[in-house]
């Protein structure tokens, strides 16, 4: 160890189309790109929410309502999901739960997971929107 | 049987003679049986006896003959030519490593990490010999048994572009290894390992690319150990804030 110019050795860079190389990488890229569009969301939400609070109900939904809202919660939505099953699974993965001698699988973690998202969802759009 | 032909492609660097890599472009006929590193030794033997690689057991366990082929990091011992049938096939050096001669990468950058998280049993205090083995269950086996088959091959780093980014990474293999060790029932050196795998370039640079775990030859999942190491760290963290004494 130690004596690293013993020979002259090649460094490669990684070149910043790497993630092109294959499928996986590139569905990597994608989820990195698209937490862009959820994190985007938040702020839009909570611009949303802050209008109920300081206003009224009505100017909270007639913002929810713009056409150009819907469309960019339409597009958040597909790409959270994107995020949900992958973050879904992985707890899975990480987490089995052990029931008797046999173990959960990753992907009863994910459908479980995704039923208490609609669940979840329902109850909050029905608190803050149809009620 | 008559015997087909493989045109390979391998990258040609040596630092005496050339500034940048070159291709070079070989013939080998072949049979079913036969994998790359066949192909490289035939090369070796019957065409040009100055191409250089790394190889030694033939049988993927030594985890020596690491090349990215067809960009994908994967054996050359377990990858059949008759895949490859009616393409050339190119065979260059893993990537993410710096390059000494022709397919063969400095490896001293994981060797430094692998004795980094201590692949060893530590114990606070050994028992002789007559008072027998550390004993241990099948179902405390079976928490760490996965990642105890790494081979050390390197096939991970290459295909991890965050280890390609920054080199401080720990990477998938070695916290796979510091993952195993701390999982193991017999293991007291969690309080030496968990520093090292939770500094800063440890298992929190990762971001989940996972194809550290889709390259792995022996079927370990070095991106589940990673992220298992985050819970574990967290987990640890809120509980020495939530109960400062004694809340390990």
């Amino acid at each position: 160890m130690g004596d690293s110019n013993r020979y002259p050795e090649l460094r490669r860079r990684i070149s910043p189309g790497w993630w092109r190389a294959n499928r996986h990488y590139a569905m990597y890229m994608v989820r990195e790109w698209t937490s862009l569009f959820v994190a985007l969301y938040s702020l839009v939400f909570i611009y949303g929410v802050s209008l109920w609070a300081m206003g009224s109900r009505a100017s909270f939904l007639n913002f929810l309502r713009n056409p150009a809202i819907v469309g960019f919660s339409i597009v958040a939505l597909v790409f959270t999901m994107y995020h949900a099953v992958t973050w879904f699974y992985l707890l899975g993965a990480i987490s089995p739960i052990k029931i008797g001698r046999s173990k959960t699988r990753p992907w009863q973690a994910l459908v479980l997971n995704l039923i208490l998202l609609v669940i979840v969802s329902y109850l909050a759009i029905w608190l803050l929107v149809l009620r | 049987m008559g015997q087909d032909i493989a045109t390979i492609r391998v990258t040609r660097y040596r630092p005496e003679k050339d500034s940048k890599p070159y291709f070079q472009e070989y013939k080998v006929p072949y049979r079913q049986d036969m994998v790359i590193l066949d192909a490289l030794n035939y090369i070796k033997a019957e065409i040009d006896g100055s191409l250089t690689y790394r190889w030694s057991c033939r049988m993927g366990v030594c985890g020596s003959c690491g090349a990215n082929i067809d960009g994908e990091p994967k054996l050359t011992c377990a990858s059949f030519l008759h895949d490859f049938k009616g393409r050339t096939i190119t065979v260059e050096p893993m990537t993410n490593f710096p390059v000494i001669k022709d397919l063969v990468v400095d490896m001293e950058d994981f060797m430094e990490k692998l004795v980094k998280i201590k692949p060893w049993i530590i114990r606070e205090k050994e028992t002789p010999p007559e008072q027998g083995e550390y004993k241990q269950s099948a179902q405390e086996l079976e928490r760490y048994s996965q990642f105890s088959s790494c081979i050390n091959c390197m096939l991970c780093y290459a295909a991890c572009p965050i280890y390609g980014l920054n080199e401080k990474f720990l990477g998938p293999a070695a916290t796979a290894l510091a993952y195993r060790y701390i999982e193991d029932s017999r293991d007291q050196g969690k309080d030496v390992r968990f520093p090292i795998v939770h500094e800063m370039e440890g298992v929190w640079e990762c971001t989940l690319v996972g194809e550290c775990s889709v390259v792995c030859p022996k079927g370990v999942d070095p991106m589940l150990a990673i992220q298992k190491a985050k819970i574990l760290g967290a987990t640890n963290a809120l509980k020495s804030l939530l109960m400062p004494r004694g809340g390990r």
